[in-house]
């Protein structure tokens, strides 16, 4: 020992031969650590793609943000207001006409206007405030229209000075000459400008109007044509509210029996449409407040109880057999906490504000989900009015206030009802499950139903998985269990480079070439498919029936050889008797010619009434079941290999045939594996995404029909996410589809592994 | 056909002498019988005959081909790929290479034990009914008799008669041998092949077997291979020893093991080798 710094001792050799080098041990520490870091990342990773997805998701789900931004004291005679873009400098107009603009800031006043109206009096006021126009009704049936135009000057310094300026026009005579305005309202449509004006003619209500024309000349001035003043609804018996859409198409009359009426603009005057009573049913039917939804097809009636129901214009389907766009009711909204006391729609969406019991809700049209509660100011409201962009509403209390409110709302459309529920949208005939996320134009309502996603999603494995697994599964079976083992060698390697096919090559065999193939030979595919079967079982008896001699020619396990060319030769006469089969069975008469034709196809669609897609569910399953079935076959086919083969022998030796052993004991043994097989290769079809892209049309219908496409939930995101707008309702909405491809796949691969589980546990072997 | 429906009431052993022993004395006939894997011969002019009711005991070293041989007697070697033969072998005056015997129904005939227990992942009563249920016995009654009979010739009736629904595979390993002869004799065989059944087993499992072995051959012709010459000389009326792939000598079992007329044989029991 003491020489050991010199020269090792013996006694130092076994030591040395035992000890661990340090290396050895930071290796092995450093390497678990490592290991477990991969393995707590994995599960960090999927943790963290659901978090994003939710994080993502969340918003959609969140109610409208409404908070109050002060209030302006205003003159207590104050019945109309307006604001500019920015609601820095809002007006007033008195019941007089006068026009007060103060600063929203501090409500110092910047400019009083008043009317030169000589002997005439003001009677009526009605102003526009997202248009800047102000109507004043006079106490002689004319109107006199004014327009506030806010100027922006700019001054050495930059700085924006705001100075608005109000200019009136020449009264125009609407009413009856004489008769004092009661209410006064103006719309601009396609073509003329509508103003209208309501009169009191010896307790009757009389309803005026003109149409203002405006022609533009080239460069020069326009030049206005006002027509003849013309009576509308003169057979209302009351007017009680009068509704007239910003477009000036139609007018509704509400009377005090709360009977509504609504007439059409037919060119010349308005003409009656359609008479009905929302409160029939109901102890009170008068209607206590009325408003028109953005898009000018729907009303939302309040009744004096707190009623609330929704009418809207859609085809209806009237007893002479046409279908016309009449008035029908669509939605029973939720009850308000007390009688309506106004309702006002939103611009840009569907939302509308309902004042009722003290209460202010902010309700969506469609949904009808409450998107924001608060309490309403405490003198009753003259007036509200939303800013164009949503995000800001002011009302006019009668207590002489301004209220201004501010909205953070990114999603009103959206709700559980939206994504999952069935949803009676504007102008559809009924309440469907509707995928539509953009259209053309403004006013259109985005659809983001996901159940005809979902349809699809479990649609297309599913006939995917009809057409392969019972290949799949089948083959997995004669492989580990018939075949030599020379073939199967070849045979596996050969599916397992199937599987790897990437799934856009298939989907674009499948798009162009398969579906146009299969599409005028449809009958002669399913002979051929038809055929397989039973020539197999054909072959099989045939030969059970050779004498033993000529079996004995052929080894065990190559008994293929004589039924490939069978089956082929079934096929391919199967394939050549198509039309003939079509011709006798699925000859129809041509709609067009009315000649008789022989076209599966068209004796589908006449047959079933259903449609028929070239691009069609069958194509999809048949390409997509490609996909599926190298994967389902390479693990039925591992777990069927892996069952002991001293279970065979045990089988074999009690006597049982080689179908007999295979059903009763391999398939058994081995059903976890197949099952789990066959969950993986559901789990991969309903994550596919180029094939249905490509394959089926990608309509997001919910049709069991097989010769229909389908859109999924995988395709639906690959197709729109590059249009979707980041952060917006639709971009969300397609985040909300892939958590729920997320959750359902989560879910089904669950199953499987506890299916797999159980089936492990009932079947192990020992 | 009732001797075998009626379990023996003694569980005590019984033994006659084997020449006064009834049936036929050349009921396994095997003639100059060779057997290859491939290239490689496993065995070579094998010629022998099994008398009904008696047991058989094939020893040797391994490799010596025992196990080939019986397992050439149900034709268990056929799913081995490139097998050839020579001679043949008769059971019964009929060879069971037979062009119109069909393998399944000499399996049917000739039950098998393996060396390692190999119950199916079912219940205890589907796995001691599994040879009706392949001939197509549907009636229940029948296979619960059959299921009570066989199990109690194979001793292991009053251990499983409360959990017949239960997994074969909670037996011991000894129950679970028990379980696999019960299940080879359901169908009521006329041979059973033994394939070193004890070899996996503790000495109080193998005792139990080796008691079920005097009891089946009054009602089965017994074919037994087995590495432990305490086991063939305990259970075995004839034995037959092997040595690559030759049969050096067969005679009576207190022959073999007192008086062998060969010298390997005697090399071998005598553990000189082996």
């Amino acid at each position: 020992m003491e020489t050991s710094d010199k020269k090792p001792s013996l006694a130092a050799a076994p030591e040395a031969r035992f000890t661990v080098s340090p290396m050895t041990l930071a290796t092995d520490r450093w390497m678990g650590r490592l290991i477990r870091f991969g393995g707590v990342g994995v599960v960090l990773a999927v943790f963290g793609m659901l978090a994003f997805l939710i994080f993502q998701v969340f918003p959609l789900f969140t109610g409208a943000k409404v908070e109050p931004v002060g209030s302006l004291s205003v003159p207590a005679g104050a019945v109309a207001f307006g604001e500019d873009e920015y609601g820095d400098l809002p007006y007033v107009v008195l019941a007089d006409g006068k026009v007060i603009f103060q600063r929203a800031k501090d409500g110092s006043k910047v400019l009083e206007w008043a009317p030169a109206l000589a002997a005439r009096r003001v009677t009526a006021v009605r102003s526009y405030p997202r248009s800047g126009l102000v109507f004043l009704g006079l106490s002689d049936g004319a109107v006199q229209e004014l327009r506030v135009v806010y100027r922006s000057t700019f001054d050495a310094a930059g700085k924006r000075t705001v100075e608005p300026v109000v200019t009136a026009l020449e009264p125009l005579q609407v009413g009856k000459p004489g008769l004092p305005c009661v209410e006064v309202w103006n719309a601009k449509g396609a073509q003329a400008r509508l103003i209208l004006v309501r009169q009191e003619e010896a307790g009757r209500p009389l309803l005026t109007a003109v149409r203002l024309t405006e022609r533009k000349g080239l460069g020069g001035k326009a030049k206005v044509t006002v027509s003849a003043p013309f009576v509308v609804a003169a057979d209302a018996a009351s007017v009680d509210k009068v509704l007239l859409p910003s477009t000036a198409e139609s007018l509704i009359v509400i009377g005090k029996s709360g009977e509504v009426r609504t007439y059409a603009d037919d060119g010349a005057t308005f003409s009656f449409l359609q008479a009905f009573t929302p409160f029939k049913e109901s102890g009170d039917p008068a209607v206590a407040s009325a408003g028109m939804i953005f898009g000018n097809v729907s009303v939302v009636f309040v009744s004096r109880t707190g009623e609330q129901q929704v009418w809207s214009m859609y085809p209806q389907l009237q007893p002479d057999g046409k279908s016309l766009r009449r008035w029908g009711k669509i939605h029973d909204g939720e009850a308000l906490a007390g009688a309506g006391e106004g309702v006002y729609a939103a611009e840009g969406n569907k939302c509308y504000l309902a004042v009722a019991g003290g209460k202010l809700q902010i309700r969506n049209m469609t949904t009808g989900s409450l998107r924001w509660e608060g309490d309403a100011p405490s003198g009753s409201i003259r007036q509200l009015a939303f800013a164009g962009n949503y995000d800001r509403f002011t009302a006019l209390s009668a207590d002489g206030k301004l209220h201004r409110w501010s909205i953070v709302d990114h999603h009103p459309e959206s709700s559980w009802g939206a994504f999952f529920g069935k949803i009676w949208y504007e102008g559809a005939t009924g309440p469907a499950y509707t995928w539509q996320s953009s259209a053309g134009s403004d006013e259109f309502e985005a659809k983001y139903s996901l159940v005809p996603l979902f349809y699809g999603t479990v649609k297309g494995p599913f006939y995917a998985l009809l057409f392969a697994l019972p290949i799949a599964l089948t083959a997995a079976i004669y492989v580990s269990q018939f075949l030599r083992p020379e073939y199967r060698q070849v045979v596996k390697p050969v599916m397992e480079i199937m599987a790897s096919l990437p799934s856009v090559v298939l989907g674009f065999l499948a798009g162009l070439w398969l579906a146009p193939l299969v599409d005028p030979r449809l009958i002669s595919l399913f002979c051929a498919v038809g055929i397989l079967a039973p020539a197999a079982l054909f072959a099989g008896f045939l030969w059970s029936v050779l004498p033993q001699p000529v079996r004995r020619q052929v080894k065990p396990g190559m008994e293929f050889l004589w039924l490939l060319p069978f089956l082929a030769l079934c096929a391919f006469f199967a394939w050549k008797s198509g039309p003939a089969v079509e011709a006798a069975f699925f000859t129809v008469k041509d709609s067009a010619s009315g000649l008789p034709i022989a076209d599966f196809r068209e004796w589908w669609r006449q047959t079933t009434g259903a449609t028929y897609d070239s691009r069609n569910s069958l194509v999809v399953g048949f390409v997509m079941g490609f996909a599926v079935i190298p994967i389902v076959f390479t693990i039925a086919e591992d777990a069927l290999s892996n069952v002991p083969n001293s279970l065979v022998s045990g089988s074999l030796a009690l006597g049982a045939s080689r179908w007999q052993t295979v059903w009763s004991v391999v398939v058994p043994t081995a059903i976890s594996g197949i099952v789990s097989g066959v969950m993986i290769g559901f789990g991969r079809a309903i994550g596919e995404t180029m094939i249905v892209v490509m394959a089926t049309g990608n309509t997001a219908v919910m049709e069991s029909n097989p010769f229909s496409g389908m859109r999924t939930l995988s395709a639906n995101i690959a197709v729109e996410l590059p249009e979707a707008a980041s952060g917006h309702t639709h971009y969300r909405a397609l985040f909300l589809g892939a958590c729920c491809l997320f959750l359902l796949t989560f879910v089904i691969n669950t199953l499987a592994e506890v299916l797999r589980q159980r089936l492990r546990e009932r079947y192990k072997v020992v | 056909m009732s001797q075998i429906m009626n379990p023996p009431s003694s569980s005590r052993i019984k033994v006659r002498p084997a020449a006064e022993r009834e049936g036929r004395k050349d009921y396994i006939s095997i003639r100059d019988f060779g057997f290859w894997y491939g290239e490689k011969k496993a065995l070579d002019a094998i010629s022998l005959d099994i008398p009904e009711r008696q047991v058989v005991a094939f020893i040797g070293p391994s490799g010596c081909g025992k196990s080939t041989l019986l397992r050439n007697l149900n034709r268990m070697n056929d799913l081995v790929d490139g097998i050839r033969h020579e001679g043949d072998i008769t059971i019964n005056g009929r060879s069971i290479y037979d062009p119109g015997l069909e393998v399944i129904s000499l399996r049917r005939r000739v039950g098998m034990v393996f060396q390692k227990s190999n119950p199916f992942p079912k219940s205890i009563f589907e796995n001691v009914v599994y040879a009706l249920r392949v001939v197509g016995v549907r009636d229940r009654a029948v296979l619960e008799e059959a299921c009570e009979t066989s199990l109690r010739k194979a001793a292991l009736w009053d251990e499983v008669k409360d959990r017949l629904n239960d997994s074969a595979l909670g037996l011991s390993g000894g129950q679970m041998q028990r379980l696999c002869i019960a299940r080879a004799i359901a169908n009521r065989p006329e041979i059973l092949l033994m394939d070193e059944p004890c070899s996996a087993l503790d000495p109080i499992a193998t005792g139990k077997i080796e008691e079920l072995i005097h009891e089946l051959k009054e009602q089965f012709t017994i074919v037994i291979v087995t590495h432990s010459m305490q086991q063939a000389a305990r259970v075995s009326d004839r034995t037959a020893f092997f040595y690559l792939g030759k049969q050096i000598e067969y005679d009576t079992t207190e022959k073999i093991f007192m008086n062998p007329s060969q010298a390997q044989t005697e090399a071998y029991i005598s553990g000189r080798f082996g």
